[in-house]
């Protein structure tokens, strides 16, 4: 240890730094998702010329816009915990990735620059809506790229590659073995989470608001967000199953942890929040169907069809695979894993249930878009209705935080020890291992 | 008191699931929920004029 081993009493320097990352990825990832989204959508007002997606785009780019503040603010200070209460770890990381940082950090200037021109010159390029409408992508992809380099990051502390060379230093560290997949499940995570608080959002302001305009106006937006939120939901299950398969080959033990072993907990939580998230869309759709301007009685019934095979599939995912629930906290029934629950198994249930839930949402989205195709009547959605849009918004949050900790956690297996990069650094910053590429090279060592 | 002081302040936890291990589990989610709820509602009310 360089200087001394700070601490933060009580809550624990873990604490510390999960609350400031965990709390920044949510601010950041709505960020890149609603960037994309609002582009989107300009880019929707300019061909369809609706109004409703330019006012959407407009205000949803001037929430990002302020937004920003606190997503960089959460970095910075998260940077400066992570440089103070675990200085080896950093050093060690800032070494292997220096130039993932460097280029991140100028991503994240290009996002923030282009972002605040996007909003800024809004009247001003009215006329030249093509140009306007290529900053908001332009700013888009600058944050997925930042995004992209954390990833980097992040599936290297789970998954490090071995390192033989400097060549394989920045290569096989900067495409490790989860990096692909981790970077494919966050970028249709983003507009599936920011998706589903624009319409958590609509949904509040359209039962506060009094104006009639303004409820035909947050119908739309409660419609238009849920569409992202559940459209990108549905392909996360196969991208899912892709990450967890290259957890599985690259880190077994991490895999068995998560999935089969103390904290296979955490993904019965997250498919009970997946569970919601879908049964609360779906019924949303059938709902909406109601509404549509030329009635489609056949797809509405059609889609009721799906909301029960959404019920079933969903509730085939949450079953656990045996009773030995939540061993930490002494939530054990019978022999705990011995007691084996009927169609509690990985396979063949589970799998029926993922892809039973993907292509009966696939199926509800197109029944949906094809009603969508000749509008609604808004304004007229039923209470309950938006309250399902607010019950998906927290849900989609439980969802990230769940998914956090348990990249997280992965890393501790059995605690004996618990690895902040795995292999690698411990939790307590000891560096062990032959894997890992902290030590001086060879050919590469000072003349 | 004092134990549950002692316990409060000891250093990281990397054991099987203790008293404080669930403690700042719960800590953590509680913290990060207050954050975020309290900046994105810091955010509407400085736009919600314009």
């Amino acid at each position: 240890m360089p200087i001394g081993n700070l601490d933060v009493p009580i809550i624990g320097k873990n604490v510390v730094i999960a609350v400031l990352v965990q709390t920044h990825i949510l601010f950041a990832a709505f960020i890149i998702g609603a960037v994309l989204i609002a582009a989107t959508s300009e880019y929707l007002g300019m061909v369809t010329k609706q109004p409703n997606y330019e006012r959407f785009a407009r205000n949803l780019a001037r929430f990002v816009v302020l937004l920003f503040a606190s997503g960089a603010a959460l970095a910075i200070t998260f940077v400066l915990a992570l440089v103070t209460l675990f200085p080896v770890f950093f050093s060690i990381l800032q070494n292997i990735f220096f130039w993932v940082f460097l280029v991140e950090a100028f991503m994240f200037l290009g996002q923030i620059i282009i972002v605040y021109a996007w909003y800024n010159v809004w009247d001003k390029l009215a006329y030249r809506k093509s140009l306007h409408v290529v900053f908001g992508f332009v700013a888009g992809f600058f944050g997925l790229m930042a995004m992209t380099m954390i990833d980097a990051v992040a599936s290297f502390m789970l998954t490090p590659a071995e390192v033989t060379s400097q060549a394989d230093l920045v290569a096989r560290s900067f495409l490790n073995q989860t990096m692909v997949p981790l970077n494919m499940h966050r970028f249709v995570g983003n507009f599936s989470y920011a998706g589903f608080l624009i319409a958590g959002w609509a949904g509040w302001r359209y039962l506060r608001t009094t104006r009639e305009d303004d409820r035909e106006y947050y119908d739309w937006m409660g419609h238009f967000g849920l569409l992202w939120g559940f459209a990108f939901l549905i392909m996360q299950p196969v991208i899912g199953y892709g990450y967890l398969k290259g957890i599985r080959e690259s880190s077994p033990d991490s895999f068995n942890t998560i999935m089969l072993g103390d904290k296979s907990w955490v993904f019965n939580l997250l498919v009970l929040w997946i569970a919601v998230l879908s049964i609360a869309s779906t019924a949303y759709f059938v709902h909406k169907l109601r509404f549509a301007v030329k009635p489609m009685e056949t797809l509405r019934k059609l889609s009721v069809g799906a909301l029960g095979f959404t019920a079933l599939f969903t509730v085939l995912n949450i079953i656990p695979a045996n009773a030995d629930l939540i061993p930490q906290i002494g939530l054990v029934f019978g022999q705990g894993e011995d007691t084996q629950i009927p169609l509690g198994s990985m396979y063949p249930w589970k799998y029926i249930g993922l892809i039973g839930l993907m292509l009966v949402g696939f199926f509800v989205v197109a029944l949906y878009l094809r009603a969508s195709a000749n509008g609604f009547h808004w304004g007229r959605a039923s209470r309950w209705s938006q309250i399902a849009l607010m019950s998906c918004a927290f849900f989609v949050v439980m969802t990230m935080v769940t998914m956090g900790y348990t990249r997280e956690t992965a890393r501790r297996v059995d605690n004996n020890p618990g690895y902040l990069i795995h292999w690698c650094v411990t939790l307590d910053q000891k560096i062990v291992g032959e894997k890992c590429p902290t030590e001086p090279l060879a050919g590469e060592v000072a003349k | 008191m004092t134990d549950l002081a002692l316990l409060l302040l000891q250093a990281g936890s990397t054991g099987d699931p203790t008293g404080i291990g669930i403690f700042r589990f719960f800590a953590a989610f509680a913290l990060i929920i207050t954050f975020y709820c309290s900046f994105l509602g810091f955010t509407y009310w400085i736009s919600k004029d314009e």
